[in-house]
């Protein structure tokens, strides 16, 4: 794995201080420095199996290729490349046979980010937390010769950026990921999530960060689970949303829809919220399991190194 | 139930106004969030779209009914009633004497007086009618007649104790005129019974004593006099001090001599019960180190403990004396000279000497600074018109206003001598021999110092009109008393009584007796100051005296009243009060310094600087009041009518029939019940109902701080392991 090239100065994005839009960040400028950058380039985004990806890559694949690491024996047969006979053998048993090695492939990482209204809001906002997560993982799957794909999901449609490859393309993922604005109007996540999957080509990971705030969000998994590539969800709530600090007699209107509903928000209220919170989280884990997509609850407070570094892992999102 | 405002109980009309508030749908407080998602079952039971909510089984909104039904009760002031244990007019006397200080019980019995007399209120008969009575020196009336409970109360707990012998007499009297007026009356007393003057006044009405005090709180020691001799000298000052053990036990105390804030001396004295000890300190100041205020101390008899009380009293342990401050004193000898009488005087400390001779003695009875002369001697002669200052007439030629000269004595011999006589202290006069002397009758008020042949006395002394007066009844040149030690030791101890140096033991001022000052020629009045700093200016009447009478002596310690100087008239150089301004037959004492009272106090004598501040003390000196046992409650209670007895009152009589007209009714029978509001016990119960309220209405608060100082340990705990 090679390290970051400093891009071209044509092809990195400035502000108009001549300092770069997304690196470092804004919202925390020591995150994404080249240390950061270093660390990350130690780490894979994991699969459930071997993919058969198009061009040659860092990725394991089902395919027997020119890697270093030995896979298996066969005959010879005509036409093989005589550099793969392994010698050793046809001297002991005058036999000819051929090392088999693992083939390593890329695969397509998109990520899909819920661009909704709800998404905009809580403290820390969860859309900049969803970007700056698709931001280090984007450049894991730039840095693993992998191909990154961004899609917006707002209104009821995805709008996919171009796709990405080599981690020389790093600053165009910021880039494009930084220029993501939260939708205003209501977001039918489902028609979405649709739209995105249609778009998918081949194999690979979808990673979906979203706060699945949305009646049909079952669905969404289900959609996007079906499709041949592996689903990680990363569902995202501000503290805000685990532990609501309201009080008193109150009329909570959806930003999304701007349909309100009235709430006594005592304690009894605000601890059935908190179970049903649980529950709601629970059925999209199961949904996650049943499907064999990997389920990841995370809360914007939690700081984007012990995201990567300690939380994806331990979840084997990362490895 | 009783109520006795039965109308407050329209207050109970809140209670349909509290439920209207409840289903008056509330106005709630938009919040924006992400989505309704998660909330749409919790809120479902709380939605309402119309105006009117349904009423809602809450234990707040129970609550909230309770409270204003209780407080509609609270305001009707329910009450029950009993017999009443009190007349329909009471009069309520508080003893407020000295021994009422006392704190054999906490905090001092006046306090306990106070809530004796407020508890025994309670059964007062409805619509009863409570007069107030403050027994000091004086009676003073604090309340009159009213029902106002409260106003009573707040009436006994603003009188404050005071340091003067009490008199219930005259509160007893004042009861007595109350009491007269009502058919009804009954006359309540708290006291400790120790009474320093037993009252004799007779009341038309029972008398009931609320007696405060322990019984066995007589626990006491107390300055009782305290005087100041100056001594022969005229230099130093004499302290005699006398303090009584009212106690019945051996008591032991330290007496402290304080002379202007500065320790002088200490010694420690042990009384037997029921006596006194007396201590004299000599030497008590002098020309390098003057004394002009003298504080006596009574303390614990441990010196190392500074911080126990001595006694139950602390009024009686302290006492004050005003020493006047020491100057020199003028002598004028009106005469022809005898050198042996100016030889002895010039020896005298202290003392200037003039000389006039008779003829021109008229012109100089007034000294060219305006003051008088401190003494004058008459060597031979007498002036048809006694000067008002101290006098020692040598030999009058005549009768006068200082004795009747009857004749000559030839060769006198000198009687038997006092041996406690204080001018002949240290004077021998064994072997004094005198050639002539004239015969005298002794004037009433006069005693015999020499008494001579026949019962003419050689030498007499006393005070007449108010002043010191001698006479000696030969010329020292007459007699070879000249030639002897016993000259000039005669002399010095005469003089110093006529000068004021060993005059009769001050008296102090009692403790709101009124003391009557003189104010100084050139001041408009006099600024006095009491011990706690309290001031006041007082001014002489258009029609007045050139004196004031200042009568708020109701506190122990020294009072300071400075000559108010009047401003400079215009035109003139300055303040005058030249002697040619003065009429020729002003009084020495019109010029300046306080009444015979206060002079005897240690105020300035005749012819100190007249602008000097004026210093009286105020003192206890009581024995009486000292004696802090608690007396008996019979001698008051016999004082008043007997109480019918018990029961019979009430009990219908043995006729069965009704009392005839004009029989003497109990009036007992007509008696309206007491009343005991039931309001304590019902702001009790509200005020826990608002507690519980409170925490209803806060428990989510009250369950979230928990909540989360529990989460802050564990996440402290999870830290740390």
């Amino acid at each position: 794995m090679t390290l970051p090239q400093t891009p071209a100065p044509a092809e990195r994005p400035t502000a108009k201080d001549g300092r770069p839009v997304f690196l470092p960040s804004d919202v925390d400028p020591t995150v994404f420095d080249e240390a950061f950058l270093r660390q990350l380039e130690r780490l894979l985004l994991l699969m459930r199996a071997p993919v058969r990806g198009g061009l040659k890559g860092g990725r394991r694949s089902v395919k027997r290729g020119q890697s270093v690491e030995f896979a298996d024996y066969r005959e010879y047969a005509l036409g093989d490349d005589l550099r793969q006979l392994d010698w050793n053998v046809l001297a002991r048993l005058e036999k000819l046979f051929v090392k088999l090695f693992i083939e390593e492939e890329d695969v397509t990482i998109t990520f899909l980010l819920d661009g909704s209204a709800s998404m905009a809001s809580g403290r820390p906002d969860k859309l900049q937390f969803a970007k700056r997560a698709a931001a280090a993982l984007g450049y894991i799957g730039l840095a693993s010769e992998d191909k990154v794909a961004v899609s917006v999901l707002g209104g009821r449609t995805a709008r996919r950026r171009t796709q990405l490859r080599g981690s020389g393309r790093v600053f165009r993922l910021l880039s494009d990921l930084s220029s993501i604005a939260a939708a205003d109007g209501p977001t039918d996540l489902v028609a979405a999530a649709r739209h995105a999957a249609a778009q998918l080509t081949g194999r690979g990971v979808v990673v979906l960060i979203s706060d699945l705030l949305d009646p049909a969000a079952d669905r969404v998994i289900r959609e996007l689970a079906s499709t041949r590539s592996e689903l990680i969800v990363l569902h995202v709530l501000s503290p805000d949303e685990l532990d609501p600090p309201l009080e008193g007699d109150l009329r909570l209107v959806d930003v999304e829809t701007g349909a309100s509903i009235d709430v006594t928000a005592d304690l009894a209220t605000i601890d059935a919220y908190r179970e049903r919170l649980a529950a709601w989280k629970e059925s999209f884990a199961q949904l996650a399991a049943k499907r064999q997509a990997t389920y990841v609850d995370l809360s914007t407070e939690v700081p984007l190194n012990e995201l990567i570094f300690a939380e994806l892992r331990r979840r084997r999102v990362l490895g | 139930m009783p109520f006795a405002t039965p109308l407050a109980l329209l207050g109970l009309l809140f209670v349909p106004a509290v439920v209207a508030m409840y289903l008056l749908k509330l106005r709630r407080t938009e919040t924006i969030v992400p989505s309704t998602l998660l909330w749409q079952r919790l809120a479902a039971d709380v939605e309402a779209n119309a105006p009117w909510q349904k009423l809602r089984r809450s234990l707040l909104f129970l609550l909230q009914l309770l409270l204003v039904a209780i407080l509609a009760f609270l305001a009707a002031r329910p009450f029950v009633e009993r017999p009443a244990g009190l007349a329909r007019d009471l009069v309520v006397i508080v003893d407020t004497s000295a021994s009422m200080a006392a704190t054999d019980v906490a905090p001092d019995r006046l306090a306990a007086a106070k809530q004796a007399a407020i508890d025994a209120l309670k059964d007062l008969p409805s619509g009863g009618k409570v007069s107030v009575i403050e027994a000091g020196r004086t009676a003073r009336i604090v309340a009159t007649g009213t029902s106002d409970i409260s106003r009573v109360r707040q009436a006994i707990q603003s009188i404050k104790p005071t340091v003067s012998r009490g008199d219930l007499g005259d509160a007893l009297a004042l009861a007595q005129q109350l009491a007269i007026q009502s058919g009804d009356a009954e006359v309540l007393v708290a006291t400790d019974a120790a009474l320093a003057v037993p009252p004799t006044t007779k009341v038309d009405a029972p008398i009931r004593v609320l007696r405060v005090g322990d019984l066995k709180g007589s626990r006491n020691q107390a300055i009782v006099a305290l005087a100041v001799r100056r001594a022969p000298s005229g230099i130093t000052n004499s302290v005699f001090v006398s303090v009584a053990n009212l106690d019945l036990e051996t008591a032991t105390r330290r007496v402290e001599v304080w002379g202007d804030d500065r320790l002088l001396e200490t010694r420690t004295v042990t009384i037997d019960p029921q006596a006194r000890s007396d201590v004299v300190v000599d030497n008590v100041g002098d020309a390098d180190h003057p004394v002009s205020i003298l504080e006596i101390r009574l303390v614990a008899g441990d010196a190392t403990d500074t911080t126990a009380r001595p006694d139950l009293l602390a009024t009686d342990d302290r006492a004050w004396a005003v020493i006047p401050p020491a100057r020199t004193r003028a002598i004028l000898i009106v005469g022809e000279g005898d050198p042996y009488l100016e030889t002895a005087l010039s020896y005298l400390p202290n003392t200037s000497l003039f000389g006039t001779t008779p003829e021109a003695y008229p012109h100089d009875v007034i000294r060219p600074d305006g003051t008088s002369w401190d003494l004058i001697i008459f060597e031979g002669n007498v002036p048809a018109t006694l000067p008002t200052t101290p006098i020692l007439a040598i030999a009058p030629p005549a009768s006068s206003g200082l004795g009747e000269v009857v004749g000559t004595l030839k060769n006198p011999g000198i009687a038997t001598l006092g041996t406690d006589e204080p001018i002949l202290r240290y004077v021998d006069l064994s072997t004094t021999h005198i050639a002539e002397a004239k015969q005298l009758t002794l004037p009433a008020w006069a005693r015999a110092v020499i008494p001579g042949p026949k019962g003419a006395p050689l030498l007499y002394s006393g005070v007449r009109a108010g002043l010191p007066a001698a006479v000696l009844a030969f010329e020292p040149r007459q007699s070879d008393l000249p030639l002897q030690v016993a000259f000039p030791i005669l002399l010095a101890n005469l003089t110093g009584e006529l000068l004021g140096g060993s005059a009769a033991p001050t008296s102090a001022v009692k403790p709101g007796d009124p003391v009557a000052l003189s104010v100084p020629t050139g001041a408009g009045g006099l600024h006095v100051v009491a011990p706690d700093g309290r001031a006041v200016d007082l001014t002489p009447g258009a029609g007045g005296g050139p004196s004031v009478t200042y009568t708020q002596t109701d506190q122990l310690g020294v009072y300071v009243a400075t000559p108010i100087a009047l401003p400079a008239p215009s035109g003139s150089g300055g303040p005058s009060r030249a002697p040619s301004a003065a009429p020729s037959g002003a009084t020495p004492s019109a010029s300046g310094g306080p009444s015979p009272t206060a002079a005897a106090t240690g105020g300035v004598g005749p012819g100190a600087d007249p602008m000097a501040p004026i210093r009286f003390a105020v003192d206890l000196f009581d024995v009486d009041e000292s004696a802090i046992a608690p007396g008996s409650n019979r001698v008051l209670e016999d004082l008043g009518k007997t109480q019918p007895a018990a029961g019979a009152s009430g009990a219908p009589g043995a006729s069965g029939g009704a009392p005839a007209p004009g029989a003497n009714v109990d009036p007992a029978a007509s008696r309206p019940n007491a009343r005991d509001e039931l309001w304590v016990p019902i702001v009790l119960i509200v005020l826990v109902g608002l507690c519980f309220e409170w925490a209803l209405y806060h428990r989510d608060a009250v369950l979230r701080a928990w909540r989360g100082l529990t989460g802050r340990l564990r996440r402290s705990q999870r830290s740390g392991t």
